[in-house]
């Protein structure tokens, strides 16, 4: 497949409105590098699937322009465009065979049929399909069918590849082996992905870079270590990875770091928004970030906080405990790794928790990821 | 108990009082009387149905049957073939155009515009036939089977549009942009994916529409002028001073066996397309 090859994708100023008003896109710029796998991460009706069929040229921006591999994409349709679009529910086509699937683009190019049906052999070969072509697809498994589509949109060798939320009908098993698998065909054929999804795991272990988006604006943009670990926004920190968050106003800085009063006390962390003293702010930190106050920790913890067991769950590696912080508007999460000699909890001791300074991060107020954890922190 | 046997008394006395005025119509048209009756038994005849075939000289000996006008009739006939042929495919056309504009090109104008073309279902066929033939003849076009057919139009176009929406609205959209988004031109879509998607559809609606062209009376009846068709010259036939021929029965039951037949068919296709 050294024929095909990535081309970049700019979005310059792309708004987009709907004519009943609703704008799904606030004004955005962003450039995908070619060859890249870039991934939109974002929870349903953040607009991540209007920006894909805007590339895709579905929708037309209400301001801005879209730019592949430098050319202005303004005005051209769907089928002029050097994109392919691998559809949520795949949309194969039940009547044909699964080679005249893969052949279509062939043929609406005017590729003589020997000659297509033998380049959609090569390409259910690369699928791990070879035996499959003369099957309709309602005969294939939901994987099988998965890369039926996959080849189907490589078949017209686009530069750009549009995914959008393909897996999210695959069991999770499959699922986590469709990752691997699209990953290597990225690398393999060197095509651009744009990959969209509201699945942190899948952006997390497939994208070179990932893009967060939440109500019609990407608020962070950035490899997926930079966003697990020095997400951008509280909405960032909150949708990508599980986190306790602590509500509060900071009240004192130093070098870098700042004092915020919250709920569960004076807490010290990383200020890397430059908040100032008097901010509304949110404390984040991870659970797996959170321990127990032993003393002989390397880097002792700059924070504490007093919390009693609600509920212990083995997980295998980690032990995932939830407490209840006096203070907290909710539960606070903490991922032990299963040592295999774990304390003995009561639930009725008061336990010191903590957590470093430099573990934790302080961000501007702002809207926060559902996570579920509202209704129980409700009960 | 009490409930399941009032349900079904029910459902029997339904079907009793469907199809016992069918099942009379095929018993007189066997009976040797006119006109028809079942009280009045004098025979076991196939006279009825032998009225299309027999030759002149023994519907010359009947005295019901000779009273009767068998070339007209057989022309007549031939006239409702001739405008269900043209009232098919234009019903098909227009009501394909109607369904893939009301499910596809999505505009403001689409609640208005769907009452606009179902309206003809819905308004008496009396006024159909009259409206074309006001309309017709202010253009200079004299009653005939040209006006039978524009009338008829009117309202067969709406059965092809409604079953043809109803299996568009199955087909994911997304199926033809994918068609698009693979370089297809929207006329290849039109005819590689959406088209072949319909054709179980289109079957059962040239089915229907023939059937509703061929049976319709009262719109073809103001819209024919000097014109006959298989309906209006049945109707014809019953009003004859003699009472009305036990023909009629016979041509009743061929009709019956036919529509039987052809519903059946129809069944059988739609089953096989749900399955395919």
């Amino acid at each position: 497949m050294k024929d095909m090859h990535g081309r970049d994708v700019t979005l310059d100023g792309v708004s987009i409105t709907y004519p009943n008003g609703f704008t799904a896109v606030h004004p955005t710029d962003l450039t995908v590098g070619a060859g890249e796998f870039f991934s939109i991460l974002g929870p349903s009706g953040c607009g991540k699937t209007t920006i894909l069929r805007a590339v895709s040229g579905f929708v037309e921006p209400s301001a801005g322009r879209i730019l592949i591999g430098g050319e202005d994409q303004s005005g051209r349709a769907p089928n002029a465009r050097p994109t392919a679009l691998i559809f949520q529910n795949l949309a194969l086509f039940p009547l044909m065979s699964v080679r005249e699937n893969v052949a279509f683009g062939l043929e609406a190019r005017g590729v003589p049929r020997r000659a297509r049906l033998d380049r959609a052999d090569e390409l259910l070969a690369l699928v791990a399909l070879q035996d499959q072509g003369g099957k309709k697809p309602t005969e294939l498994s939901g994987g099988q069918r998965q890369r039926v589509a996959i080849a189907r949109a490589l078949a017209v060798e686009p530069a750009v590849l549009l995914l959008d939320e393909p897996l999210s009908a695959l069991d999770l098993k499959l699922r986590q082996h469709m990752r691997a698998e699209l990953r290597a065909i990225q690398k393999q054929t060197g095509v651009t992905f744009i990959y969209i999804t509201h699945d942190q795991g899948e952006a997390l272990t497939m994208s070179d870079r990932i893009a967060v988006m939440n109500e019609g604006r990407i608020e962070q943009v950035g490899t997926g270590d930079e966003i697990y670990s020095a997400p951008a926004t509280a909405f960032a920190a909150s949708f990508v990875g599980e986190v306790n968050q602590f509500r509060g106003r900071v009240v004192a800085l130093e070098d870098g770091m700042a004092y915020i009063d919250t709920g569960v006390g004076r807490m010290f962390a990383r200020n890397p928004a430059g908040l100032a003293p008097g901010d509304s702010a949110i404390l984040f930190v991870r659970p797996e970030n959170m321990g127990f106050e032993r003393g002989d920790r390397p880097e002792p913890f700059g924070n504490h906080l007093t919390a009693r067991l609600e509920r212990r769950d083995l997980e295998g590696a980690f032990i995932n405990l939830q407490m209840r912080a006096a203070g907290a508007e909710q539960p606070v999460a903490m991922h032990l790794t299963n040592s295999g000699e774990g304390p003995a909890i009561s639930a009725e001791t008061d336990l010191r928790i903590g957590f470093t300074c430099t573990a934790a991060l302080i961000l501007p107020e702002g809207p926060l990821a559902r996570t579920g954890r509202e209704d129980l922190a409700a009960r | 108990m009490t409930s399941q046997r009032l349900l079904n008394l029910y459902t029997g006395a339904f079907l009793l009082f469907m199809f016992a005025p069918l099942v009379l119509m095929i018993v007189t048209s066997f009976n040797d009387v006119s006109p028809p009756s079942v009280t009045d038994w004098q025979g076991l005849t196939g006279k009825w149905y032998a009225f299309f075939w027999a030759d002149q000289d023994q519907l010359r000996a009947d005295p019901v049957l000779r009273a009767l006008d068998r070339d007209r009739f057989v022309g007549c006939f031939g006239n409702s073939l001739k405008v269900a042929g043209a009232v098919v495919p234009l019903a098909l056309l227009l009501g394909l155009a109607g369904a893939v504009f009301l499910t596809r090109w999505r505009s403001r104008a689409n609640g208005f515009l769907w009452w606009v073309l179902l309206s003809p279902m819905l308004a008496p066929g009396i006024v159909l036939g009259l409206s074309a033939l006001v309309f017709w003849s202010r253009l200079g076009v004299d009653a005939g089977l040209f006006t039978i057919v524009m009338a008829q139009l009117t309202f067969v176009a709406g059965f092809p549009m409604l079953i043809l929406m109803a299996r568009l609205q199955r087909q994911p959209v997304e199926m033809e942009e994918a068609a698009l988004d693979l370089g297809a031109t929207p006329f290849r879509v039109f005819t590689r994916i959406t088209l072949p998607y319909l054709l179980p559809a289109l079957a059962s609606a040239a089915v229907i529409s023939f059937l509703a062209s061929m049976e319709n009376y009262n719109t073809t009846m103001f819209a024919k002028g000097g014109a006959c068709t298989f309906a209006t010259e049945i109707g014809a036939m019953s009003r004859n001073a003699n009472g009305h021929p036990p023909v009629i029965n016979a041509v009743g039951t061929v009709i019956i066996v036919l529509t039987v037949s052809a519903t059946l068919a129809h069944t059988f296709l739609l089953r096989k397309d749900t399955r395919g």
